[in-house]
């Protein structure tokens, strides 16, 4: 269990609505028919073609995947918007985080397809560095010259959960002062192929069909926070987004590698841990996991009436239903969320995965 | 940066290629022996035989209903069952596990260009290890850990980050033991994407040697079990080290190139030695992250003349990467157990076939036998693609 105020004072964002400076306004968004599955007509909930030079000017991406793009925009944006003074800050002081579940899945297709053409002996040297996880993170870095730890967490569903959780625990200890940290996943052929294959797929997936299918629509995006202790950022006169509280991560071990957890209990002793002696009537608004899968759906919505009981229930919020469904999307939600009214005082955000693994953050929003 | 109070390593579950569990490895360290071969590993991917250090003995995990095994996660789950049984694991038990392959090694091109076809003939399931966080489901399942889980991957420093962070999460509270390390298996992928950077020696390495010519891949697993000090001092737990600090930085410098002054290193062992409360001259040993690439070795000694210049003799490195080559994500871990057979019985390791080590000041590049040094302190350095670094100190306990 972590303690300690941790201030939430920049956001960046790259998503359905495109690449974001602040709070994400934009509140129209509709699936999107992918071009690689034609002429099989298939949607999904993908970011639009930008020019990120465009967002951010000078920004150099050339030969870059997407997730690492859409990290160096988002990240830039997020410092931006949390007005850092570079002149004041040491940024050996600053850590980077990024929670994704399948990482830089693109370039390990690019490359495999340089293999598929030329064999392994002839495999391309340019792709394979960038083909780590780390690698988007570690743009970052050099980009903006941050010499503090730069870790990647691919901990499936809940990366992103992970990515804030650590980031926080890395300011608590004074391992760092200030640190980037980003969630995302990107969308590919191959995944969307697997993902079809597995029937994990939403009716709004297959526009042409009549047939009724219990399922999520699958996403991609990103989004970078700017976390820095409380104090730290008061002092200095940042606005405050949201204060993260507490967080907390379990697992079920009776999952499968392709199940949600069987149930709501490991979801709720992450929600109590999350919680510790705050009463869970303190809850404002919950910011749902829920994807439109009947195994998540059910195991989130025992989860919240295990633990909230009796007490009233607190708003749930599903940001999924606008993203889309994928590993690293927790940043994002959050982000979504805060960028609405209704979020305000103290609300927890939910994560569950397959594979087992469940996390509860406790925020607090102005 | 507060000073740790100490986190103690009570398990120690290992797979190299000198075999399952620390006593092969111990006698292996002990007899300077080399498990670099030139292997004809995947004959139908490539037309030479790499030079490689792969584990023998067969890894018998059984089978795990609802999860496809990859070779990257039957070395995790080996490792961990050994960790796990040691330390008397509990339910609450965490899980902080790192791996750069993961189960990459399961998986064909065929992917990507034909991705429908490919799950046609193969099946949807068979990607199912591809995620890196898989291995860490894996454990969990296995073991039936309802803890924390983070799956990790900060290349070739992964194993050394998970070590730290989890020994955090044991200092801040979140669980009360929790399992840590790397594991990966040697796959086409990794292997041909080290050929195509013309960065793999196709003989035996010889790490910080002027004639060094690259790296060899090996493969393993390293899971520590790590507990509060004094709860395993109360319970009468045998200690086999203390975590007494760790520093993380990144080099912000280069994709694969580390920093050509070793800054990013050398503030990293910096950080590891302030939160340990230790000067450099307390450093008995380092384990070197030594890959034998150009790059790496040179940036990597200037680091270290750069971290104890403040000492009276010279610290005594070695890469231990000469014995049982380069397993990536796991090699921190797999590292920090032989810094940690070092502090036990007190024997420094020599890097193998080091005869003309790269010019350096203030560095005692261990080669040739084994030295005995009895010492309380010593560290282990990594270092990975991306720029990222880890160091951390141990502690003999008694």
């Amino acid at each position: 269990m972590l303690t300690g105020d941790i201030a939430i004072t920049g956001i960046g964002s790259v998503s359905v609505f495109g690449p974001l400076e602040g709070l994400i306004r934009e509140r129209e968004c509709s699936p999107r028919e992918l071009e690689w599955t034609k002429p099989r007509v298939r949607k999904a909930r993908i970011v639009p073609p930008f020019r990120p030079a465009a967002v951010v000017p000078g920004l150099k991406t050339r030969r870059l995947d997407r997730l690492s793009v859409w990290s160096l925009v988002s990240a830039s944006l997020a410092l931006r918007d949390a007005r850092i003074d570079w002149e004041r800050e040491d940024r050996s002081r600053c850590a980077v985080a990024i929670g994704s579940g399948l990482g830089c899945i693109e370039t390990t297709e690019a490359f495999f397809r340089t293999v598929a053409a030329s064999g392994y002996g002839m495999a391309d040297p340019i792709l394979f560095p960038d083909s780590l996880d780390n690698a988007p993170a570690s743009h970052v870095a050099r980009t903006l010259s941050l010499t503090g730890p730069n870790i990647a967490f691919s901990c499936r569903g809940v990366s992103g959960e992970a990515a804030l959780m650590e980031s926080a625990s890395l300011l608590r200890s004074g391992e760092a002062d200030m640190a980037v940290a980003m969630a995302g996943d990107t969308l590919t052929p191959a995944l969307y192929e697997w993902l079809e294959a597995a029937g994990s797929l939403s009716q709004e997936c297959f526009p042409e069909s009549a047939e009724p299918r219990a399922g999520f629509t699958p996403g991609e995006g990103l989004a970078a926070l700017v976390l820095e202790p409380v104090e730290r950022a008061t002092s200095r006169g940042a606005a405050l987004y949201a204060t993260f509280v507490r967080g907390a991560s379990c697992g079920d071990p009776q999952a499968t590698a392709s199940s949600w957890p069987r149930d709501g209990r490991a979801l709720a002793r992450a929600m109590r841990r999350a919680l510790g002696d705050v009463a869970p009537s303190a809850v404002r608004w919950i910011i749902s996991s829920a994807n439109g899968a009947p195994a998540l759906d059910h195991l989130e919505a025992d989860a919240i009436r295990e633990v909230f009981d009796d007490q009233p229930e607190p708003r749930l919020l599903a940001p999924k239903f606008m993203l889309g469904e994928f590993d690293g999307n927790a940043v994002l939600r959050l982000a979504l969320a805060l960028s609405g009214s209704t979020v305000s005082g103290l609300g927890m955000m939910l994560g569950a995965s397959a594979g087992g693994g469940c996390a509860a953050l406790l925020l607090n929003a102005p | 940066m507060k000073a740790a109070r100490g986190v103690a390593v009570t398990g120690i579950g290992v797979v190299s290629p000198f075999g399952k569990g620390v006593a092969p490895m111990r006698i292996g360290l002990l007899e300077c022996r080399s498990c670099l071969e030139p292997v004809r590993a995947f004959p139908d991917d490539f037309d030479f035989a790499p030079t490689l250090a792969r584990v023998h003995e067969p890894l018998e995990v059984g089978r795990r209903p609802g999860f496809r095994l990859s070779r990257t996660d039957k070395l995790a789950l080996v490792a961990a069952r050994d960790a796990a049984s040691e330390c008397g694991a509990l339910e609450e038990t965490g899980i902080a596990v790192a791996t750069t392959v993961g189960g990459l090694s399961e998986v064909q091109p065929l992917i990507a260009t034909h991705p429908r076809e490919y799950y046609r003939a193969k099946g949807f399931s068979t990607v199912s290890s591809y995620p890196r966080g898989h291995v860490a489901d894996a454990i969990a399942s296995d073991l039936g850990l309802s803890g924390p889980r983070l799956g990790l991957n900060v290349a070739c420093a992964s194993g050394a980050v998970a070590i730290a962070l989890a020994a955090r999460m044991i200092l801040n509270g979140t669980a009360p033991v929790m399992l840590a390390g790397g594991a990966d298996a040697i796959c086409p992928f990794t292997l041909g994407g080290f050929h195509s950077l013309q960065a793999l020696d196709p003989e035996p390495c010889r790490p910080f040697d002027k004639n060094r010519k690259g790296l060899n891949l090996g493969e393993g697993a390293a899971i520590l079990a790590l507990e509060d000090l004094e709860r395993a001092r109360l319970r009468g737990a045998r200690i086999w080290a203390v975590l007494r600090g760790w520093g993380m930085t990144n080099d912000a410098f280069h994709l694969t190139a580390p920093h050509e002054t070793g800054a990013g290193v050398a503030a990293c062992i910096r950080r590891a030695l302030e939160m340990a409360g230790a000067s450099p001259g307390d450093i008995g040993y380092v384990n070197a992250h030594g890959t034998g690439t150009d790059a790496n070795d040179v940036s990597e000694a200037k680091a270290y003349t750069a971290a104890f210049a403040a000492r009276s003799r010279p610290v005594p490195v070695s890469s231990t990467k000469s014995y049982i080559g380069h397993s990536l994500g796991a090699a921190g871990a797999v590292e920090a157990v032989i810094t940690m057979l070092s502090l036990e019985s007190g024997t420094l390791f020599p890097t193998l076939r080091l005869t003309d080590p790269v010019e350096s000041t203030g560095v005692d590049w261990l080669r040739g036998e084994t030295r005995p040094q009895p010492m309380r302190l010593a560290m282990s350095v990594s270092a990975g693609f991306g720029g990222s670094n880890a160091a951390l100190v141990l502690e003999r306990e008694g």
